[in-house]
């Protein structure tokens, strides 16, 4: 089933940010978008899952691009999003496929796909709802916004090292 | 790049983006990957509180037999979104029911006990401890432990049934047994005459020879069965058990020294082991069924080894003094000949029990004529060479491995050597 779940999240990833760039005139980067897609599923089909991280760092390299370009900003956040959820699977199928009994698998993927159906909408509801907040900010107000986000960012990181 | 630095990276660039192109909707993009990196933050496991308990069905088994593990693990402390228990395996083992990992969530204060079989190749497995890792859901914050919970399972070497071994030292000890003791004395076979002795039984008259001689009355004597010092020597050099593409003789070595020293202790003898391979190992000689075990479990251990120089073998006389029995148990290489000469002429009875290389070598050739010439040639080679040792009167079985041990020997071992000799069997199987 996550391996299913994984195909289905690429697809719709690549389908959407091809469907964008193609709607508003770049077929070329459409079409390159979608070999990107491609070969994301090839590599997923044999097995390759370490190819998922970088597979997503550029999914969302063109997600940046694509607003820059002019495609819709819910397009791009579907890309991205779908490209988190390929993502995530593609590690957690690895370590799903250590569990011997067939029974923990399911029930593991099932609390899995809860969990990461209440992030990813969680922050497909936080995207939207800022997308409703209009603030006029200067540039030194943006730049201090910055880097409060690059602090919190930072921190944030930190703190999850500092489990481990 | 681990996934939580992937992630900063990315939210990073979409932040820098946003505000360097001073787009609003970009920063949108980082919200579902913040989420994610909180979330990862907000369940992250606490440290394990596991123990665990392993519980093995036997500790000692046979190749073949099966045996079951049983983990039970108790969590003492928080509950656990996502653990991975994985029991790593000794090598050579070989899980056939079940598994040896589990992927479950652990509730606090719970338990989890799981079972899985397995077999194994001959040798001593030792387990290590079982691994842990507890991870959140999204497996971004992961806690790793070991948790020690050893055991030991001692696979022993298959046991081949050998009744009889017939062999005839020049030397043998007080104690009765079945190895003619070249004594005249209580026995079943003919030893030879000698004049009669009060008390002996009128049916040991020997009527005809008696008749010949006026002075008097002859009697027969039986030879004395006794029991004698064997010295079992299990050659486990890498150079001449190990072939290409990982097959070895080394096993059927291991079985033909099992069912040589099991069938010398249940006649009674005394039998020492001595295993020449990764390290050096000596039996000290021993009688019965302690013994048997002994010699089971240190050929359970025997490992091949780097190649030393076999014409170092020193057999201690003061274990076995001249004139005992040696088995050597070797696929024998050309070099080994004058080093069993030695010993023949420092007066050891010799036999050698030789799994026939050449022909194991064979099976896994293809049938190029090169091939078939090479082997020619070898197969010429070692039987000048084990035609030269049986001159020296040292007993050489050259075994076909692709015959069981019980056959071989059936047909080389159970008579004595002057037996085969006479029906012109000599040692070849």
């Amino acid at each position: 089933m996550t391996r299913f779940f994984i195909y289905v999240s690429i697809l719709a990833g690549t389908s959407v940010i091809s469907f964008g760039l193609a709607g508003i005139g770049y077929s070329i980067p459409a079409v390159g978008a979608g070999l990107c897609g491609l070969v994301w599923m090839i590599a997923c089909w044999r097995g390759f899952q370490r190819f998922a991280s970088p597979a997503f760092a550029v999914f969302t390299v063109i997600s940046i691009v694509s607003i820059w370009a002019g495609v819709s900003s819910w397009l791009a956040l579907a890309c991205v999003t779908f490209s988190l959820i390929a993502w995530d699977l593609a590690m957690f199928v690895r370590r799903l496929g250590l569990a011997g009994d067939p029974q923990d698998r399911v029930r593991m993927e099932r609390a899995h796909f809860a969990r990461l159906g209440s992030v990813a909408g969680l922050g497909v509801i936080g995207a939207v709802a800022a997308a409703r907040i209009h603030i006029d900010l200067t540039f030194g107000s943006s730049a201090l916004l910055a880097l409060l986000a690059f602090w919190g960012i930072s921190a944030l990181i930190y703190s999850l090292r500092s489990r481990e | 790049m681990s996934r939580m630095a992937l992630l900063a990276v990315l939210v990073y660039l979409i932040i820098l983006a946003g505000i360097g192109s001073l787009n609003g909707s970009l920063l949108g993009l980082a919200f579902p990957l913040v989420i994610y990196l909180m979330a990862g933050l907000w369940h992250g496991p606490e440290k394990p509180k596991l123990q665990v308990e392993r519980t093995i069905s036997a500790e000692r088994i046979l190749p073949g037999e099966t045996v079951t593990v049983s983990l039970t693990v108790n969590n003492q402390g928080e509950a656990l979104e996502q653990v991975l228990l994985h029991d790593p395996l000794p090598g050579f083992l070989e899980v056939i029911d079940g598994s040896a990992s589990r992927f479950v969530d652990f509730p606090a204060h719970s338990s989890l006990t799981w079972k899985y079989t397995l077999r194994g190749r001959r040798g001593f497995h030792g387990f290590e401890g079982l691994q842990v890792l507890a991870e959140d859901r999204l497996g971004l914050v992961s806690r790793r432990a070991v948790l020690p919970s050893h055991g030991q399972l001692l696979v022993l070497p298959p046991a081949a049934r050998v009744r009889r071994i017939a062999i005839r030292p020049r030397q043998t000890r007080v104690y009765s047994g079945v190895i003619p003791a070249r004594q005249g004395g209580a026995g079943i076979d003919f030893f030879g005459l000698r004049e009669y002795q009060i008390g002996d039984a009128p049916r040991r008259i020997n009527w005809r020879a008696s008749a010949r001689h006026e002075e008097g009355l002859y009697s027969n004597e039986f030879e004395q069965e006794r029991v004698a010092d064997v010295g079992i020597v299990l050659d486990g050099r890498r150079s001449v058990n190990e072939f290409g593409g990982g097959r070895t003789i080394f096993e059927h070595s291991v079985t033909a020294a099992v069912a040589v020293s099991s069938a010398l202790l249940s006649d009674g003898n005394r039998v020492g082991l001595f295993v020449y391979g990764r390290r050096f190992k000596w039996t000290p000689p021993g009688y019965g069924k302690r013994q048997r075990e002994r010699i089971l479990q240190d050929l359970a251990l025997a490992e091949v080894g780097e190649s030393q120089n076999f014409n170092s073998l020193i057999v201690p006389r003061r274990l076995f003094p001249s004139n005992s029995q040696i088995i050597l148990v070797s696929p024998l290489q050309a070099e080994d000949l004058s080093m069993l000469v030695q010993l023949r002429v420092r007066g050891y009875q010799l036999m050698v029990i030789s799994p026939d290389p050449v022909s194991f070598e064979a099976r896994g050739l293809d049938g190029r004529a090169s091939a078939r010439l090479a082997f020619r040639i070898v197969r010429l080679q070692r039987e000048l060479a084990l035609r030269r040792l049986r001159r020296f009167g040292i007993q050489v079985v050259n075994w076909d491995v692709a015959l069981p041990f019980e056959q071989a020997a059936r047909s080389t071992l159970s008579r004595p050597l002057s037996f085969l000799r006479a029906i012109q069997r000599g040692g070849q199987v």
